[in-house]
């Protein structure tokens, strides 16, 4: 790990880049065939919460300081996605109540947290757009650990999470331990958002997540093409979005937003062109 | 407590227009609950703050804009994109749900571009996320009351057509209902509540307070009527309660009045434990 260390500022950012733009188009290839793509925003929100909570109490006790926010934030969007699950149960017949709630619930306490703690609004602005060069070392080591751990999840428990997306009953039939996997894909969910979150920011993590799916889903003929496509979307968009964001001088995370859509855009008129 | 509300004309502007939001947002939520489109609020929210950061990046290049309240784009933004929504449920014809996330998430994208090269980044910025007490003049309130006015005329006139498209969407178009031409009357309402809401609530939070009291409504009430009737309770004591703590607490309002429908909620949930609505 000691190449890390000697790396600019913004070598850190374009690394932390492409692994974002590699790992988050796959979770949303999952997201997408079970769908629940919208699960994104609500978990991207309740992470808010958590970092937020995390420098109020680094400011309030000492004793948490040395903790990087992004864990807190880890862990809220975590309890988050389990919250979700049970009040879908709760709301039996109104079960897309459950996303708005805890999407709103998040940026409540955030907001709440955010003008208690009395940091400098431009500060929180980092967190909710993104910043690529605010990546620090300890950032960037704990953005490839968080995606080697979610990469690993997912290639071990590929064809689990597969058939599950497609099939709950038959996966439960065929002894797959459907209950077991969907706590362990909330866990991954959490992972990637949390992950994400520092290069795109908060608001935008969910576009890194759906917009390069949504475009490969066009074109693809298969999972595996929908996976691929879905990750040459994510590097297109993401080294396209740092690039063109250092010359025009814009926030990074907006670019990265509207490389993207050109490249749906771009899919939606193959599409076209293929059907005429 | 209150009794500062009434002696400052920003703090009383701040409070009528909570009083009137806090009618209009949860009445308009119930109908977007039930015809299961909570959230198209988020999305649309999302793109009006597309529309505001618009209107300040021209009102820096053309004086012609400065003078223009940034809502009315805002609120044509959204209108904007309520109509690309059902667009995209056409072309995503096997996920009609991802409709609502691109346009979200293009709506933020665009919108942090355009306040990046306004050089919006700035507490300005902040009373449009999360809402403000103090920013609310003497404009905001009077657009938002014709707002209300508007808004309240149309649900009278149009209530049964409404609940009738809200519940049995066949039956509704067989009896010769304009089913296309109260569907787009009913986006551009939302379009509109949501941008007066925004001024109080906040960007970020105008679509909780659509759909939150209507979550605990819906827990206690055995009629539509009855969930109109305590959504619009639950709404009123979230935005009073909310003004009136983050004013003395100095607290972003947007904040504060969600988490009160928030409490709300939790109790209604501790109450009404075991049943599945």
């Amino acid at each position: 790990m000691e190449w890390l260390e000697s790396l600019t500022f913004i070598q850190r950012g374009v690394i932390a880049g492409v692994v974002i733009g590699f790992v988050s188009p796959i979770l949303g290839a999952f997201l997408l065939v079970r769908r629940i793509t919208i699960i994104s925003e609500a978990l991207s929100h309740i992470t808010l919460t958590g970092i937020a909570a995390g420098i109020f109490m680094s400011q309030a006790i000492a004793f948490v300081s040395f903790l990087n926010p992004l864990y807190m934030g880890f862990l809220f969007s975590l309890i988050g996605s389990l919250l979700i699950e049970k009040l879908r149960q709760w709301y039996k017949h109104f079960e897309e109540l459950a996303i708005p709630i805890i999407l709103s619930t998040g940026v409540g306490l955030s907001a709440i947290l955010m003008s208690a703690s009395g940091s400098a609004t431009t500060e929180w602005y980092n967190y909710l757009f993104g910043s690529i060069i605010t990546v620090s070392l300890a950032d960037l080591s704990f953005i490839i650990i968080t995606a080697l751990l979610a990469i690993a999840i997912m290639s071990f428990m590929y064809k689990e999470f597969l058939v599950i997306s497609f099939d709950q009953e038959f996966a439960s039939v065929s002894g797959v331990p459907v209950k077991r996997m969907n706590i362990l894909f909330s866990v991954l969910i959490a992972l990637v958002i949390s992950m994400a979150m520092k290069v795109v920011g908060i608001l935008l993590v969910g576009a890194m997540i759906t917009l390069p799916v949504a475009a490969s889903i066009q074109i693809a003929k298969s999972f595996r093409q929908i996976l691929l496509l879905g990750i040459v979307f994510g590097q297109v968009s993401m080294i396209g979005g740092i690039i063109s964001s250092y010359y025009l001088n814009v926030a990074t995370g907006g670019m990265v937003v509207v490389v993207s859509i050109l490249l749906l855009m771009l899919a939606m008129g193959i599409k076209k062109l293929q059907h005429a | 407590m209150i009794s500062v509300f009434f002696q400052y004309d920003f703090l009383m502007y701040a409070m009528f227009t909570g009083i009137m939001v806090g009618f209009l947002a949860p009445f308009l939520g119930v109908f977007l609950v039930v015809r299961r489109m909570s959230l198209i609020a988020d999305a649309l929210s999302h793109v009006t703050l597309t529309g505001i950061a618009f209107s300040l990046l021209l009102g820096r290049h053309f004086s012609l804009f400065q003078g223009l309240n940034p809502l009315y784009l805002g609120a044509g933004f959204s209108v904007g994109a309520s109509l690309l929504i059902e667009r995209l449920r056409n072309v995503y014809t096997y996920y009609k749900e991802l409709a609502i996330p691109i346009i979200l998430s293009a709506g933020i994208g665009l919108g942090v571009v355009f306040i990046s090269l306004a050089d919006g980044f700035t507490n300005d910025l902040f009373s449009y996320l999360f809402g403000s007490v103090v920013t609310i003049t003497q404009s905001d309130f009077r657009l938002i009351a014709a707002i209300t006015l508007f808004v309240s005329g149309f649900i009278i006139l149009f209530y049964k057509e409404l609940f009738f498209l809200s519940f049995d969407e066949e039956q509704a178009i067989i009896s010769g209902m304009p089913k296309r031409f109260i569907q787009w009357m009913f986006i551009i309402i939302v379009a509109l509540v949501i941008a007066a809401s925004m001024r109080v609530v906040g960007i970020l939070l105008v679509s909780s307070l659509m759909t939150i009291p209507v979550a605990s409504a819906m827990r206690l009430a055995k009629g539509f009527k009855q969930t109109f009737i305590y959504a619009v309770i639950f709404g009123e004591i979230s935005v009073i309660v909310g003004l009136v703590a983050s004013f003395h607490l100095n607290l972003a309002p947007g904040g504060t009045i969600v988490m009160i429908a928030v409490l709300i909620l939790l109790i209604t949930l501790f109450f009404t434990r075991g049943r599945h609505t």
